[in-house]
């Protein structure tokens, strides 16, 4: 940074005192968004001092924030032909590349200055997904929270699974694995019979991979078919015993036919596989309640209510403890409970007015 | 309380699904382009014996014609036959003759179209008056006992306004004289409508338009009624009302309302005994499903299926919110229970309309049949996974379970209305069930050798059908209604399995408060039993 100011210093001491008078009232009317008389301003330093890099730079970016993104060009070239190693020039010069759809071009600017969230964008554009990838993890190290980042990672990443399975689907079409990429898309498109169909070949192709009856139960689970679901979530429970989420998917699978002694035991399964995840903790103390086990229902939805406070999840086990409380007689405590709900309700309704989960 | 019931009988009833000769009855809804709401809402079916020759006749609502875009004044052409509503006289012979004209009910309105029906005999004349609820006016018809009806409800004074669809006649205040509940949807009108669903082009969610007020009126006994919607509290509660039905559930002998509403929670209206009502759904336990989620719901049934005495309530609803069981567990207080009684898993992915507690197979134990069909006609471009079109669901009560069988339909339909009754007096329940844009469909019981009791209830200081009275049969309790379902009315006699016992003893708590009993009723029959003069 000092070499750059020192630099900068320096070579305004070999400007004329005319083109710094244009350059002074260009950055001040720069500063004050006033682009087209920056724009001039800067045009006058770059005929007075043809050779002067910073003037185009100073051209260029003008031209930029006023949005005109193709005049940019020219001057950021022009400075980049005066001086070579200007990273302010290659990094703007990347940038207007990019806005102007030239991701190639952009990509050599932008390795230069090494300006990662530039390049993971460009290189979505050139198809070069595992490189965006790893830039663009590399850029939300430093700005984890920055939603275009998040957003670009995300079509990288999406881009880079759909080239992974193309690829898969070009080469080996009839493979399990093809037939497992093609149901997992059915399914998002919630066109059920067509990814159980998808499932069943991978299954019959390659009956050694577990995980397959997990997605298998959760299409039949989508298309409420719960006892078809339930034998596929035990066959994923009986082939990995210790997955918790087989044995959680089982249980609510059990859960909604009423099945609440066996889902009970499937979700303590998890809950010690996989211990405290709230929603095991809310589906055991339903599965609980169903069972009339007012205790154990009370104590996991309370349990549950110790790790959230303030979610969907907290909402539905206060109503819950309502109800047994109401029950059980205790006024007081079922109101308090009603309150907790319906408190959670509106707040989670102001946040999501009209939110309705059924196509209606 | 239940060991005199009854040998589970494990056969499902076998229903021939017919379309008797002479029920040539369109349901009209027009459906458009514009998505107006009103086209995916009707319409109700009653069953009724309105000429007393002792068979059940069918009065049937239709929709009306719906111009594309709808032109002010708002008319749906309800002059023109093929959007009349129809009532069809029952012959000996099983078939039907359309009456309507004759009967003086072919006017429904310009300006109406068409929802539901209730069924009462408001002036205790001892014929069956019939209550037409649309979008638009109400229209009371008075039965004048001469195979006509004459259109009162100007003197009535229960024209209403707005969108009503279910409506049910009830003795709230125990005076003898029936009153009368009408359910409003929401407050909207075909200038104010709009689509949603973007390019799916889709009928919208109840939230997009502001819910409303129900309506109670007072019978003055004297063929005027009084709206006392604002003093009796009813009115206090704006709900989005599609389904409603009528039972005493805190045993303090007065009736109480349960009201179905779309999106929200559910009304359960405590009858205070004083003329007023209090909300007490939430506090009941009867407003949210078990995860405290708002529920889309349409019909509703306010019956005992677990032969406990206390009337329980069923209400139908959208896919993955299931359908709501809210058992009666006495002290004013209901537990959430669709998925113990198995219906959770039968209706995850069904949309239910019309619903009734039956005992289609006589064994002493109330089953369950819901039209069924989604609101949206392209739902199957949004999620693949739900239909429009869908077979009713008919479940048997199996120890209070409920399992699946063989509802003998076999074309997927947007049912909708549905009412409950013995069509053909053979001891056995049978269904009339509507869908939109197609004739009704009868499915006839064709029985089995178990046995059954009817009961007909003649009121004499209660109001003369009898509606409130509490019906306990060998266990089984029925409380006496032609209410509930989705916008329709059902046979007002009281229906009773009786499995292999060959005689019933009787009781019945009348909302006079007198109690009457018969012992060693015979069974096989169709029972009147009169209320005493006195206690």
């Amino acid at each position: 940074m000092i070499r750059a100011l020192l630099l900068l210093w320096f070579a305004w001491q070999t400007l004329s005192p005319e083109a710094a008078q244009h350059m002074r009232a260009g950055i001040a009317a720069d500063k004050q968004r006033q682009f087209d008389v920056a724009i001039a301003e800067f045009r006058k330093v770059t005929e007075l001092e043809p050779s002067y890099a910073d003037g185009f730079v100073s051209l260029g970016q003008a031209y930029m924030e006023k949005h005109d993104i193709s005049s940019a060009i020219a001057p950021l070239k022009h400075a980049l032909d005066a001086d070579p190693d200007l990273a302010p020039a290659h990094q703007l010069l990347g940038y207007a590349l990019l806005a102007q759809g030239y991701a190639a071009q952009a990509i050599p600017h932008l390795q230069r200055v090494d300006d990662k969230t530039g390049l993971g964008i460009a290189q979505i554009q050139t198809g070069q997904l595992p490189e965006a990838v790893a830039n663009l993890q590399a850029a939300l190290t430093a700005r984890p929270n920055d939603p275009d980042l998040l957003y670009y990672l995300g079509r990288a990443s999406g881009l880079l699974s759909k080239q992974s399975i193309d690829t898969l689907l070009a080469a080996y079409p009839d493979s399990a694995r093809a037939h497992q990429a093609l149901a997992e898309n059915y399914f998002v498109l919630r066109q059920m019979p067509e990814a159980e169909k998808e499932y069943r070949e991978a299954l019959r192709l390659r009956p050694d991979m577990p995980e397959i009856h997990l997605e298998l139960g959760e299409v039949y689970a989508g298309a409420f078919q719960w006892a078809k679901a339930e034998e596929e979530f035990r066959t994923q429970a009986k082939l990995q015993p210790g997955n918790a989420e087989a044995a959680y998917r089982l249980g609510t699978a059990l859960l909604e036919q009423g099945k609440a002694h066996e889902a009970r035991t499937e979700l303590l399964r998890a809950d010690k596989l996989m211990p405290d995840m709230p929603e095991t903790l809310y589906s055991l103390g339903k599965a609980a309640s169903l069972e009339g086990d007012a205790a154990a229902a009370e104590k996991e939805w309370t349990k549950l209510l110790s790790i959230e406070k303030e979610s969907s999840l907290a909402a539905q086990a206060h109503f819950g403890l309502a109800s047994l409380y109401r029950k059980q007689g205790k006024t007081a405590a079922a109101q308090h409970e009603m309150q907790e709900f319906q408190r959670l309700q509106s707040s989670s309704n102001q946040q999501a007015p009209g939110k309705e989960e059924n196509p209606h | 309380m239940t060991s005199v019931l009854l040998v589970a009988a494990l056969a499902a009833p076998v229903f021939e699904v017919t379309l008797p000769h002479g029920l040539d009855f369109i349901l009209q809804n027009s459906p458009t382009p514009q998505k107006y709401l009103i086209e995916t809402m009707p319409g109700g079916v009653a069953l009724l014996d309105y000429n007393n020759d002792g068979l059940l006749d069918i009065f049937l609502v239709n929709g009306g014609h719906i111009s594309s875009p709808m032109q002010m004044p708002e008319n749906f052409e309800r002059h023109d036959p093929r959007y009349w509503n129809r009532l069809y006289r029952q012959n000996k012979d099983g078939s039907f003759t359309d009456v309507t004209q004759q009967a003086g009910l072919a006017n429904a309105g310009d300006g109406n179209y068409g929802m539901g029906v209730a069924v009462g005999d408001y002036d205790n004349d001892g014929y069956p008056d019939l209550f037409v609820t649309n979008y638009g006016k109400n229209i009371l018809y008075h039965n004048n006992g001469d195979g006509t009806f004459t259109d009162v409800t100007a003197k009535a004074g229960v024209a209403g306004g707005g969108w009503s669809v279910s409506a049910g006649f009830f003795d709230y205040d125990n005076d003898g004289k029936l009153d009368l509940f009408v359910t409003r949807y929401m407050d909207w009108d075909t200038k104010h409508s709009k689509d949603c669903g973007g390019n799916y082009h889709t009928y919208c969610p109840p939230e997009e338009f502001p819910a409303t007020t129900n309506i109670l009126y007072h019978n003055n006994g004297d063929g005027t009624f009084t709206d006392v919607s604002q003093r009796s509290g009813i009115a206090s509660k704006k709900g989005r009302a599609l389904g409603v039905a009528f039972a005493d559930y805190d045993e303090d002998g007065f009736t109480d309302i349960f009201v179905a509403n779309d999106g929200m929670q559910q009304f359960l209206f405590h009858n205070n005994g004083n003329g007023t009502f209090t909300e007490l759904g939430l506090e009941a336990g009867a407003a949210l499903s078990e995860d405290g989620r708002r529920l889309s719901g349409m019909g509703v049934v306010f019956q005992d299926y677990d032969n406990d005495g206390r009337p329980d309530i069923i209400v139908t609803e959208l896919p993955r919110e299931i359908y709501g069981v809210y058992h009666n567990d006495g002290g004013g207080s209901f537990s959430y229970r669709s998925l113990e009684t198995g219906l959770g898993v039968l209706s995850s992915g069904s949309s239910g309309w019309g619903v009734g507690l039956e005992d289609f197979d006589n064994d002493g134990w109330k089953d369950l049949f819901v039209a069924q069909g989604h609101v949206l006609d392209n739902v199957e471009h949004i999620d693949p996974s739900l239909h429009y079109l869908e077979l009713p669901l008919l479940a048997m009560n199996r120890n209070n379970r409920f399992e699946r069988v063989d509802s003998g339909s076999t074309i997927p339909v947007a049912g909708r209305g549905a009412a409950f009754g013995d069509l053909n007096n053979d001891g056995w329940q049978d269904v009339v069930m509507t869908y939109l844009g197609g004739h009704p469909q009868v499915f006839l019981n064709r029985g089995g050798k178990l046995h059954w009791l009817v009961i007909s209830l003649r009121g004499t200081r209660s109001n003369r059908d009898g509606f409130g009275a509490r019906v306990k049969v060998n266990g089984q309790t029925r409380f006496a209604t032609s209410a509930g379902s989705y916008a329709s009315a059902s046979d007002k006699r009281l229906h009773f399995g009786l499995g292999t016992a060959e005689k019933a003893n009787v009781e019945v708590v009348w909302p006079s408060g007198i109690h009457q009993t018969l012992n060693d009723v015979h069974a096989d029959q169709f029972l009147d039993v009169r209320e005493p003069e006195k206690p």
